[in-house]
């Protein structure tokens, strides 16, 4: 039943993925169709201090970490 | 009972292949640019080509946690309230060069207040402390390729971290593609105050080697995606010294996966930010976060970003619920056994958090820009999405706030 419920929680965050795939009709850019990719707004860490500041809030009020770069320096936050 | 001093606009759309004619690093950087994460090792923010241009950022970071039911904090004469966190810092990114930047960030943190040293309330106790980190990333730019190499430095008085990264980015011919590799390693050594709660935790060391791979992957003209798979192994010291009940192995191997998926909307010009992360390590933790941010221009110069953050974990296999036998241990604690796996540490439970926040950023002109950003964090156990969350817990809640400038030179 854990299995289930972590395939189903997986599956969920697939379909709301999917969901905002749903909104455009996906087909690789070409050169000159990048002008929206290029906003700040769609890149995904165009605030390192913001980044930062809350990822070394949660690694240390949560035990879950990673997925965002690697080599950054510890704390012994308590 | 107490510690001291532990302290580019949609115009380009439907332009001609003639239009394209665009300079190279607005269309090329596209993938790599999505890429910018913290740490010292991100893909870099910029595409094969060095950034033309620098910018300096100062940010004033204010985290403030929640008065915890329980704790009575009227009982410390100095810095006797919840756990309190001023940080300023500043980020610099610099070109050398047409194929060359830096980049550097500094942090100062200055911490105080009280913590408890077992479950949600038991032994509070205070602290104060300040952390200074520094790390610095040098990148080289070639035509379809990036390298970096980082280094980091954080200091408090009782825990000394240093970490090197190294990372590499490559990208496919049409540049909607982009390889992502990092590795890096860190060396950490703890000398706990007054030697901790058994007062013999000096010169304790921890060592992690990280491996990073991610795909960034532009879908459409409106929606890129990036996959990263992190894997981090250590071993050294992992307790908690200011903790009872505290004795954690001696390694540890985290596994994370992170999906990100973000969509610009043609009609109102909005961006929805969506991610989502699963995890996995050898505590027997496993944990589910997920992200939603929808950037929405209210002015042409003022854009505001509302933000939801959901976040699950299970508890460790060694973590024991604050149930108590006769002699004010907790239930399946052998005291007689000091090589038993044990925690009490409330963020080794199983609990639900969620976040809401609001972030403002505002362009004066197009050189300066300033931010702010309010965020309001809970925990509680009854929050576990799949599960039962721990029992006998306090909730546990924080502000976060933020406030910046940003200047391009």
């Amino acid at each position: 039943m854990k299995a289930l419920a972590r395939s189903g929680r997986v599956l969920a965050a697939v379909a709301v993925l999917g969901w905002l795939a749903g909104c455009a009709e996906l087909a690789p850019p070409q050169p000159w169709e990048k002008g929206n990719l290029a906003k700040p707004e769609m890149t995904m860490g165009s605030d390192p201090l913001d980044q930062g500041f809350t990822q070394h809030i949660y690694s240390s009020k949560e035990n879950a970490s990673g997925g965002y770069g690697v080599g950054g320096g510890g704390c012994g936050c308590n | 009972m107490t510690r001291p001093n532990r302290s580019a606009k949609k115009s380009a759309l439907k332009a001609t292949p003639k239009n394209a004619a665009v300079p190279k690093r607005g269309m090329s950087s596209i993938v790599i640019a999505a890429l910018a994460l913290p740490g010292v090792w991100s893909p870099a923010a910029h595409a094969e080509n060095a950034p033309e241009a620098g910018v300096i950022s100062f940010k004033f970071l204010h985290y403030k946690e929640d008065k915890r039911e329980g704790v009575d904090y009227s009982q410390f004469k100095k810095d006797g309230h919840p756990i309190t966190v001023n940080s300023p810092s500043v980020y610099v990114m610099a070109p050398l060069g047409p194929s060359w930047a830096v980049e550097a960030t500094g942090v100062y943190d200055a911490l105080s207040g009280a913590s408890p040293r077992y479950h949600s309330t038991g032994g509070a106790s205070v602290m104060s402390d300040e952390r200074k980190a520094v790390d610095l990333k040098v990148t080289h730019y070639r035509e379809r390729s990036s390298y970096s190499l980082g280094v980091s430095h954080s200091s408090e008085h009782d825990y000394v971290s240093k970490a090197l990264s190294f990372g590499a980015s490559f990208s496919s011919e049409d540049n909607n593609t982009t390889l992502n590799i990092g590795l890096g390693h860190s060396n950490d050594s703890i000398n706990a105050t007054d030697g901790g709660v058994s007062g013999d935790i000096y010169g304790k060391r921890k060592k992690t080697n990280e491996f990073m791979v991610g795909v960034t992957q532009a879908m459409s003209a409106y929606d890129i995606a990036q996959l990263n798979l992190t894997y981090s192994a250590g071993k050294g010291y992992y307790s908690d010294p200011y903790k009872y009940f505290d004795n954690r192995p001696d390694k540890r191997q985290q596994l994370a996966l992170l999906g990100r998926w973000n969509h610009h909307f043609e009609g109102d010009g909005s961006t929805l930010r969506g991610s989502y992360r699963i995890y996995h390590d050898n505590f027997r933790i496993n944990a589910h976060t997920l992200q939603l941010e929808w950037v929405k221009k209210a002015t042409p110069d003022l854009s505001l970003t509302p933000l939801l953050r959901l976040y699950s974990q299970s508890a460790a296999s060694f973590y024991l619920d604050p149930v108590y036998d006769a002699n004010d241990n907790p239930i399946g604690y052998d005291p007689n056994d000091p090589t038993q796996l044990v925690s009490t540490d409330q963020r080794l439970s199983a609990f639900g958090a969620v976040t809401l926040g609001l972030k403002a950023e505002y362009r004066i002109d197009p050189k300066w820009s300033i931010d702010g950003k309010y965020e309001k964090y809970e925990q509680r156990s009854n929050w576990r999405i799949g599960g039962q969350g721990s029992p006998g817990l306090g909730s546990f809640g924080a502000t976060f706030i933020q406030l910046g400038a940003s200047y391009k030179f």
